[in-house]
């Protein structure tokens, strides 16, 4: 059976990770392996993040760790030129503390912490886009406290309050060249430095319907979280002669972590060996209209910069399947279908993006009654995508490839 | 258990191949045919950049762009070498190129600013003059001659009047430079090489030399010649004269058959020479100021108008008046920023009229513009070659035209795509025509030429 696993896991393995626009979808191993539904059945402490109204129903209370490793990388090329981002692994990671505050009580309780977004893509120094982007890295980890109350068999309802707490790093060549270079593309050209933390509340709040053991319905709200930057460092690097009209200064901007509303279905049968799951994620990107840096100095070449973005919801649908094969182990598989938000006209090379068809597996090992080790492989294929961001008067085919894999662990007490 | 498991995330990461994407278009030549290719033109076309020809201006000049662009082509591209008659030197020929450095205000040293001065290093006229043809058996791909007029077609010995002019260009690599025209010296090459392609960009300095002299001559396209078949340069070639001398151009250059590309004259009022120091440049600080000009110019009975803030400078205009400038009148970047700023230029003394187009000069300008295109438009209809509309493509550029991540634009020095001297291109300006002519060549000969990454040129560079 493992080198099934493994055999699986090579047939999937060119794929990306990110999820659609800069959100991950890598909250939990279990969901992740289950093509990232999640949404009606509360299989463990992770329903903080998938359902919180799933809470009160766990048994005890968990300790719940995972990672991921991604290592992405984005190909560019038009008639002119091509490029390939520079070599990098991210991971993310999620801890989550949760269950009833004790045995059979109807209150659940738990903390979670888990990262929402994260992007990174360096290009190469001399590449055709460096005067749009260079190298950008954005990171947002969360902390959700939260309550569940199970109000009957049938009904549980939970929310938490989420923090959001992260940083953006931003690089891009300015098209001030100094004399010492020996061409356009030579090493002697300005640079601006974007460096700071961001912040952010909001709120994740859910349902979760059980009209019997085996059919349950999840229905979820994630409030946006508005990851705002203040009093970011702007650092310029430009020939002595215009330094004046480039100071060092500070800059603020925001990024959201969209609103997603989820239903979702789960149905369990064959001896309650197979599970199945169904979830629509409703997102609302349309709130990342535009990148906004505005600079608290200013000089007649050094101005705000409003680029649009002009992201569109998206209705991603999900399904998964769990099959115990015995009280041990259990597989499980999944796919989706992710539309990107981001639409034709609008692809910069700082986040090019393309719908993704994702296809995952996993396995759960349960050695001992209270402990179980996940993992699980996501692959996602993209469509090879030509487009153009108008706003920087700059066009391309994109692909984006990566290796995906995830491992966790929880105990129960 | 574990181990097996952590051998098989070793293997998917192993697997990961990274992606590459190579876009490979053959480029094709479509209904032309660009085994040979020859260009026609003025400075614009020699790759004449901050106030100056120099050698790597040549070696960057859009038409040795479009050859390498036409080379990639593999059937009916361009074949051999592109022959310029190159100078030897970057300093600049005959006078020194503009470079960027900071510059004191005279009045009050300890107001610098970054500005264009003449390059500080020896020239090496000597060794630039002389342009040895014959090791390349008398080809040359690019004729283009800076100053040169399409008026000046018919003009014999032209390249003698021009070298005393201080334009000794045409002088270096004309065969027959005493006693030949330049349409005489166009022939000649024509029928050397018989050239399969050629653009020709000709008639701004039929316009351009009237307006960077501030309007000088009649202007109204009226001029009769000073002698023979030449006409005054600081004066607008009339319309029937600049027909001719295209038309008799355009039919050496397709004598033996070449098809190729009229490239039109764009809208010169735009470009950063005319629209750099705002007409309305005064500023005033205090309204006593504003009075005791006001007072000033009324002893005169010159009724004027001025308030603390921003003020239009007092001209002079062509009919030798002074009066207060009015909105949409332009003052050249020749005009000294010291004389403004430490001599009372355009305050208590107008600024003369050699450097300062007024509204009729400018409506001069602009009607024999469209004129001149009109006849540049018809004789591309009528001759089945494509007509490059660069008058539309430069009225973007006020706005900026963005590419790949650079907004370029008219402004002085930071627009990025005009050189030092405020009229001809950086070698970035230069590849962004390239890439309108080369768009607009694969419209019409349904050829699939690639443009060039404009950004991998130089621009402007700051010290």
């Amino acid at each position: 059976m493992k080198k099934h696993v493994l055999a699986v896991s090579l047939l999937l393995s060119a794929a990306t990770t990110f999820g659609a626009g800069y959100q991950l979808n890598l909250q939990g191993i279990r969901q992740l392996a289950m093509g990232g539904t999640g949404v009606a059945w509360p299989w463990d402490a992770s329903t903080i993040f998938y359902n919180p109204a799933g809470l009160s129903r766990i048994k005890n209370i968990q300790v719940y760790a995972s990672g991921v490793l991604i290592a992405p990388t984005t190909a560019f090329g038009n008639l002119q030129s091509s490029a390939v981002t520079a070599p990098q692994t991210f991971t993310p990671f999620n801890v989550y503390v949760g269950g009833p505050i004790q045995q059979g009580s109807k209150f659940g309780i738990g903390l979670g912490v888990y990262t929402a977004a994260g992007i990174g893509l360096k290009w190469d120094d001399q590449w055709i886009g460096r005067y749009l982007i260079q190298s950008i890295d954005l990171k947002a980890v969360c902390f959700q406290p939260t309550l569940s109350y199970r109000v009957s068999e049938l009904l549980s309802v939970g929310a938490g309050f989420v923090y959001g707490t992260g940083s953006l790093d931003l690089r891009q060549s300015l098209p001030i060249h100094g004399i010492y270079g020996s061409g356009g593309y030579s090493d002697d050209v300005g640079e601006l430095h974007l460096h700071g933390n961001a912040n952010g509340v909001g709120f994740n709040s859910g349902i979760q319907i059980k009209p019997s053991d085996d059919f349950q319905i999840g229905i979820t709200y994630r409030s946006q979280v508005n990851m705002s930057i203040s009093n970011g460092a702007a650092t310029f690097t430009v020939p002595q002669s215009v330094s004046k009209l480039f100071p060092n200064t500070k800059f603020d901007s925001q990024l959201p972590l969209p609103q997603v509303a989820s239903i979702g279905f789960g149905y369990r049968t064959m001896e309650e060996r197979l599970t199945l799951q169904f979830d629509l994620n409703y997102t609302g990107w349309n709130s990342y209209d535009s990148l906004r840096i505005n600079f608290t100095d200013h000089t007649s070449s050094l101005q705000d910069n409003h680029a649009p973005r002009h992201y569109r919801n998206t209705l991603t649908p999900r399904a998964g399947a769990s099959y115990k094969l015995s009280k041990v182990i259990a597989f499980m598989a999944g796919a989706a279908f992710e539309p990107t938000p981001v639409v034709n006209g609008f692809v910069s090379p700082e986040l090019p993006d393309a719908d993704r068809i994702v296809m995952s597996c996993g396995i759960t090992i349960k050695p001992f009654p209270r402990f179980t080790i996940m993992a699980a492989y996501e692959g996602v294929s993209t469509v090879t995508r030509s487009a153009s961001y108008n706003y920087g008067g700059f066009s391309g085919t994109y692909k984006t490839q990566a290796a995906t894999a995830g491992i966790g662990a929880y105990f129960n007490f | 258990m574990r181990k097996i498991y952590s051998i098989g995330v070793a293997l998917i990461l192993l697997a990961s191949c990274r992606p590459s994407i190579n876009i490979n278009k053959d480029a094709t030549a479509g209904n032309a045919e660009f085994t040979n290719y020859l260009a026609i033109g003025n400075s614009l076309t020699a790759g004449y950049t901050d106030g100056s020809l120099t050698v790597t201006g040549q070696l960057n000049s859009y038409p040795k762009m479009l050859f390498d662009q036409f080379s990639m082509i593999k059937v009916h591209g361009a074949v051999g070498k592109f022959i310029q008659p190159l100078l030897t030197s970057d300093n600049g020929y005959p006078g020194p190129k503009y470079i960027l450095a900071m510059t004191y205000n005279p009045c009050n040293p300890a107001d610098s600013s970054l500005g264009p001065v003449p390059y500080p290093y020896p020239l090496n006229n000597s060794a630039d003059a002389t342009y040895s043809a014959t090791v390349n058996n008398g080809q040359i791909n690019n004729i283009a001659v800076p100053g040169i007029r399409a008026a000046d077609y018919k003009v014999a010995g032209y390249a003698q009047f021009a070298a005393a002019g201080n334009a000794p260009y045409a002088l270096r690599f004309y065969n027959n430079p005493g006693t030949a025209s330049p349409n005489d010296e166009l022939l000649f090459m024509v029928h050397n090489l018989h050239p399969t392609f050629f653009t020709m960009w000709l008639g701004s300095n039929d316009v351009l030399l009237y307006a960077t002299k501030g309007g000088q001559g009649i202007g109204d396209g009226t001029a009769t010649p000073a002698f023979g078949n030449f006409y005054n340069p600081a004066d607008i070639t009339p319309v029937s004269a600049f027909d001719s001398c295209y038309d008799l151009a355009l039919n050496s250059a397709i004598s033996t058959g070449a098809s190729g590309a009229l490239i039109n004259i764009p809208d010169i009022t735009s470009i950063p020479f005319f629209t750099t120091i705002p007409a309305n440049g005064m500023t005033l600080l205090r309204q006593g100021q504003a009075d005791t000009l006001k007072g000033y110019y009324a002893s005169k009975g010159i009724t004027t108008s001025f308030e603390v803030g921003s003020n239009y400078f007092m001209i002079q205009d062509h009919k030798g008046l002074t009066r207060q400038a009015v909105p949409g009148e332009l003052i050249l970047l020749t005009c000294p920023k010291d004389s403004i700023t430490c001599r009372g230029w355009g305050t208590t003394k107008p600024i003369p009229d050699s450097l300062v187009l007024t509204t009729d000069e400018i409506q001069n300008v602009q009607k024999a513009v469209i004129a001149y295109n009109a006849f540049i438009k018809q004789e591309a209809d009528l001759h089945h070659l494509a007509y490059v509309d660069m008058n539309t493509y430069f009225s973007k550029m006020p706005a900026g035209i963005t590419y790949n991540g650079i907004t370029y634009s008219t402004s002085f020095v930071t627009g990025g795509a005009f050189s030092l001297d405020g009229v001809h291109p950086t070698q970035r300006g230069y590849a962004l025509i390239a890439n309108e002519i080369i768009r607009t060549i694969n419209a019409f000969y349904k050829s699939n030429i690639t443009s060039l990454d404009v950004n991998k040129y130089n621009g402007v560079t700051y010290p």
